[in-house]
């Protein structure tokens, strides 16, 4: 059915290792998603398209580019861990929020989260989440104050 | 700059409004005659159980939007509600969009012609990361159908769909591209935006040549055109509107604008953080080039067929 090819395609561009599994194993998303014989061919023959790796690479940007622009601390402090945690950070949280303050601000909960949990990160994280995560606060707040909503001012009918 | 609106008639050129467009409208007034406004970019998206609602709004720059529209022709075009994907309409965005259009009086509103949103999202708007190609057959064509219905009676306006770029084609699909475009035009009334650099994009990562996709397209159909430049990636070319339309496609749109008799807008796309990289002057000697191009079509006095 559509809505599973398009989860699929979705699941596998955010995914290079779901890539990788489909590559092998062509019955292997038959398994996982509802889908027809023809939605399966589509899937594997895109799969195996060079221009797959585009798709992996510009994900991957897009979701970055929310981070980077607003965790320049995090970001740089994180400097080699950086590449897992964000793996870590895409498996659990698949799809990006449309609001680039929710989506950043998750991400440092994510990190807040890995190091209460015992990951051990270099000693200059700490204080680097504690920037972001306070400047980001404020420019969350602001965002939430500019409610103004016209449309609710209209006469119903 | 004159003191009106253009007319609903007129063929205009200008720019898709980010924050560095005010400073080029007032360094160039008369080389912009329309804005493009991304909805998108006029409220931070919340979620619905948000705290004081879902939408909140980007104050400032609807108070510079609405700035633009005292003089210049508006056009909305929006990325959210991604017609494609096999999920409800975003009845709660498109109220917003309506509320928006409410103010502006958009021309035209468009969408793009790719999945931006996943079926089984965790998030609320849940977003796909990039859009993804779409598969051109009766059952997407159905789904836009009716979401295209849904968004005359709530907006009013003339809708268009923008041809996408891929970088991963779908086989053995029911139609092409351009027919599927065609199919929603003669059946639906729905508009094409003709993104030249996107069809180039999709060109150059192994897609249909421009020639033969715009000798596809029904010329009646195209209501808007799209330029904009992009970036080597690894072996791929991408549209990251980073720099000015490369000459390849000048040479294509030169071609084919004069067939184009139902044209009423060229827009110049550009990414904001690259305006430092492409200049005042480089965007400026862009929006007179699109000047010659729109000297170039021959638009017909009544719009033909369109809805």
């Amino acid at each position: 059915m559509l809505a599973e090819f398009q989860q699929a395609f979705a699941d596998l561009v955010a995914s290079p290792e779901l890539c990788i599994q489909a590559r092998r194993d062509p019955t292997f998303l038959l398994g996982v998603y509802e889908l027809t014989e023809v939605e399966a061919e589509r899937l594997q023959a895109i799969v195996n398209h060079p221009g797959m790796k585009c798709n992996c690479m510009l994900y991957r940007a897009n979701r970055l580019a929310p981070l980077a622009m607003n965790l320049p601390n995090l970001v740089k402090a994180l400097g080699d861990d950086l590449r897992g945690m964000l793996d870590d950070f895409w498996k659990v949280y698949k799809n990006t929020d449309v609001h680039f303050y929710v989506e950043s601000y998750r991400f440092c909960e994510f990190v807040e989260r890995e190091i209460a949990s015992g990951r051990i990160f270099g000693a200059e994280v700490v204080p680097a989440l504690s920037k972001d995560m306070e400047m980001l606060g404020e420019r969350l707040e602001v965002s939430h104050t500019e409610i103004y909503s016209p449309y609710a001012e209209r006469p119903r009918g | 700059m004159k003191d009106q609106r253009p007319n609903a008639d007129q063929l205009t050129v200008g720019l898709l409004n980010n924050p560095a467009v005010p400073g080029i409208i007032a360094a160039a007034p008369d080389l912009v005659q329309h804005v493009a406004v991304m909805p998108d970019r006029l409220w931070y998206d919340f979620g619905a159980d948000a705290r004081g609602g879902r939408f909140h709004k980007t104050h400032l720059t609807i108070e510079s939007v609405r700035e633009h529209g005292r003089t210049r022709r508006l056009i909305g075009h929006g990325i959210g509600l991604s017609l494609p994907s096999a999920i409800p309409l975003d009845e709660e965005m498109l109220t917003e969009i309506a509320a928006l259009n409410d103010q502006f009086s958009f021309d035209w509103y468009s969408e793009h012609l790719s999945m931006f949103l996943v079926p089984h999202g965790s998030v609320p708007n849940a977003q796909a990361g990039l859009g993804l190609p779409v598969v051109y057959d009766e059952e997407t064509l159905g789904i836009i159908r009716t979401k295209l219905r849904r968004m005359r009676e709530m907006l009013g306006c003339r809708l268009l769909l923008e041809t996408p770029s891929i970088f991963t084609p779908i086989p053995n699909m029911e139609m092409t591209e351009p027919e599927f475009l065609n199919r929603l035009w003669m059946e639906e009334g729905c508009a094409t935006l003709v993104d030249m650099h996107n069809i180039y994009v999709s060109w150059r990562n192994g897609g249909l040549h421009p020639r033969d996709y715009l000798e596809q397209i029904n010329p009646d159909a195209v209501i808007e055109i799209h330029m904009a430049g992009g970036d080597e990636l690894a072996g791929f070319y991408t549209d990251s509107h980073s720099r000015v339309t490369p000459p390849e496609v000048w040479d294509y749109v030169n071609d084919i604008v004069p067939r184009f008799r139902n044209l009423r807008g060229i827009t110049f796309e550009f990414q904001e953080t690259y305006f430092p990289k492409l200049g005042l002057s480089g965007i400026i000697a862009e929006l007179e080039r699109l000047h010659e191009l729109a000297a170039r079509a021959r638009p017909s006095v009544e719009p033909q067929t369109v809805c």
